[in-house]
């Protein structure tokens, strides 16, 4: 399948969460990895699964390499009725109020342009004692099991 | 033929632009020097105990050892071990990341009483920096002089119960310290009216999750500035935050006047107010925490003053900074994280510009390091530190440079 591995990051964890899991996919898929900053809403493709990992800065906001994606999706407004996506978040439980809002926010932009999310967002807390990658991978499997057969009805 | 860096400095300045030089160009040789026989910085010992999340970057610059190539050269003092001439004789490229750890004084009358400290002074001292001196004995009335995340950090530390503590990092030293400190009241004091407070809102808020504190904010005011408006709401929201019976006050637009005291020791803060009064509070110890200078070592004043262009991080020829050192004591890591990658795009586009077609020695000119420290000398320290911690702290840290020196000098037993 072509995924579109796409991050949202501040202090670069999820840039490096993002590579790790492009190296567990790459042997049987075909995984483009990409900052958020570097891609635009008019990139989406119908044919690809998008699979995002974004963290959460501040307070419960986007992390700074996604907020010109989020902006630029707010001016162009498109319709992603046809595109896929799936969410993992990196966060921290010691803000408790917003945990991993910034994965929450970035998922409901989506669907609220129509996008359709493949699987559930799962998140991943710094506090906690999981290490991301044990989250992130089963959740990645699990995630192009189900779009492989999402996006091969819809194509 | 490979180039080689030396980047002085293994902060999170120094990690990052390691990581994007050699994301860039895999096949560079880069060194990260440290004073210290321990990496990391202000992650390790400046992000407070208590933020273990922050200092999750940590697992990045592990990478940065373990894939990438960079190499670790701790225990060498950039100025005392090795001149920064020879540096640049042995590299295609140096640069300062070595930050800011000298603190800033205030400059009033009675600064040097005993009882004023300041911040840096004493983080180091609660982290357990191998140059930290003893902890102080505070008494029951603190003033905390600032409103940086820095002082705040201070003020969370001081204030929170031994309960609290729990998943830190905070060693049995200082974590005795602090459940007998015996401290009743914290003032902590803003020249700034609240509005323009340089801590972050986050930080105001998780104050709200203090256990054993009775909060008051003084003079906190309005603001129509959007960032203003979000640090007052966080103040107005934790104000009458009543937990336990240990005083937290906040107050603002004070400039501290003079600190005065009896036999030697501070007694009592005086402060002028936005009007032009007079305020005093009683204190047993006085905190500074109003910033960072350079501490002694590199020349860095000098160094900065002539720099080509600081902007861009380029000092001299081949010779560059970054992180605090450039800047000055301003920003949080995903700034340096910006900073370390503009600069990255810099040295990759001036070393390719100066290919000499010599290859430089790096560090394999200087034979003389051999109390050097490497990565997996340090990865022993580490594992000492994370082996068996008490069950309620994530680390042990090794207080002193000797313990320290000692663990990375251990050989691996051979194997029977
Ligand atoms: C108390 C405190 C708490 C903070 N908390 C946070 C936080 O929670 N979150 C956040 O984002 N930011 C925080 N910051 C800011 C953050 O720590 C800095 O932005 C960052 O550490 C600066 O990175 P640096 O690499 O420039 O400097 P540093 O982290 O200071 O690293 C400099 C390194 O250079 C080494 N060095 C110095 N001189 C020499 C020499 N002559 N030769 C060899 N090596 C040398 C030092 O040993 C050190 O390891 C905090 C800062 C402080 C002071
Ligand atoms: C200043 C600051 C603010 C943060 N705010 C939040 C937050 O509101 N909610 C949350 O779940 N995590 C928050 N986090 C935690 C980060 O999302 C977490 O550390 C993550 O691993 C960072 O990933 P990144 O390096 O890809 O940006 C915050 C971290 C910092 C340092």
């Amino acid at each position: 399948m072509k995924i579109m591995l796409l991050y949202g990051t501040e202090t670069g964890n999820a840039e490096m969460l993002a590579e790790d899991i492009m190296a567990e996919l790459e042997g049987e898929h075909e995984v483009e990895c990409r900052n958020l900053s570097d891609f635009g809403p008019a990139e989406f493709d119908a044919r690809r699964l998008h699979m995002i990992v974004c963290s959460t800065y501040g307070d419960g906001e986007l992390p700074a390499s996604a907020q010109p994606f989020a902006e630029a999706l707010k001016a162009a407004a498109p319709s992603l009725s046809d595109i896929h996506f799936a969410i993992f978040g990196l966060g921290d439980s010691e803000y408790e109020e917003t945990f991993n809002f910034g994965s929450k926010g970035l998922a409901e932009l989506l669907v609220s342009y129509g996008a359709v999310q493949v699987g559930e967002r799962v998140t991943h807390d710094a506090s906690g004692s999981d290490m991301a990658e044990d989250l992130a991978f089963p959740w990645a499997a699990g995630i192009v099991a189900l779009a492989e057969q999402k996006i091969g009805e819809a194509v | 033929m490979s180039r080689a860096v030396a980047i002085v400095g293994s902060g999170p300045s120094g990690c990052y632009l390691a990581q994007a030089l050699l994301k860039a160009d895999p096949q560079l040789r880069v060194d990260i020097l440290d004073r210290l026989p321990v990496p990391y910085g202000l992650v390790r010992y400046g992000v407070a105990a208590d933020h273990q999340g922050t200092k999750a970057v940590i697992r990045q610059f592990e990478r940065l050892f373990e894939r990438q190539g960079a190499c670790f050269v701790g225990n060498v003092v950039v100025g005392e071990d090795v001149t920064l001439d020879e540096l640049r004789q042995a590299y295609d490229a140096v640069v300062l990341a070595a930050g800011l750890s000298g603190d800033r004084a205030l400059g009033i009358p009675g600064e040097h009483l005993e009882g004023v400290h300041r911040a840096g002074y004493l983080t180091r001292a609660l982290y357990e920096h191998p140059d930290a001196e003893p902890l102080p004995q505070l008494g029951r009335h603190v003033v905390i002089m600032g409103n940086g995340n820095v002082a705040i950090d201070l003020l969370r530390l001081l204030a929170k119960t031994p309960g609290e503590l729990a998943g830190s990092d905070l060693g049995p030293v200082p974590t005795d310290w602090l459940a007998g400190s015996g401290v009743e009241t914290i003032d902590i004091i803003g020249r700034s009216p609240a509005a323009d407070a340089k801590f972050d809102a986050v930080m105001i808020k998780e104050l709200a999750k203090l256990e054993g504190v009775t909060i008051e904010v003084v003079g906190a005011g309005v603001s129509d500035d959007d960032e203003g408006a979000k640090k007052i709401a966080a103040l107005d929201a934790i104000h009458g935050h009543k937990t336990g019976s240990r005083r937290v006050t906040f107050r603002f637009g004070l400039t501290p006047v003079r600190l005065e005291g009896k036999d030697g020791r501070v007694g009592e803060a005086v402060f002028q107010d936005a009007n032009g009064g007079t305020m005093s509070l009683p204190c047993s110890a006085f905190i500074t925490a109003i910033g960072f200078e350079a501490a002694a070592g590199l020349p860095r004043d000098e160094l900065v003053g002539c720099a080509a262009e600081l902007e861009l991080g380029v000092l001299a020829d081949g010779l560059y900074a970054t992180g605090w050192f450039r800047r000055g004591p301003r920003g949080t890591i995903p700034d340096n994280r910006a900073d370390a990658q503009l600069l990255a795009a810099r040295i990759l586009a001036d070393l390719e510009a100066s290919d000499t077609g010599l290859e430089k020695p790096g560090r394999h000119a200087f034979p003389q390091w051999t109390a050097a420290v490497c990565y997996d000398d340090w990865k022993r320290i580490d594992a000492a530190e994370t082996a068996s911690p008490p069950q309620d702290r994530c680390r042990v840290k090794i207080p002193s440079r000797e313990a320290m020196l000692a663990l990375a000098r251990q050989t691996k037993e051979p194997d029977l």
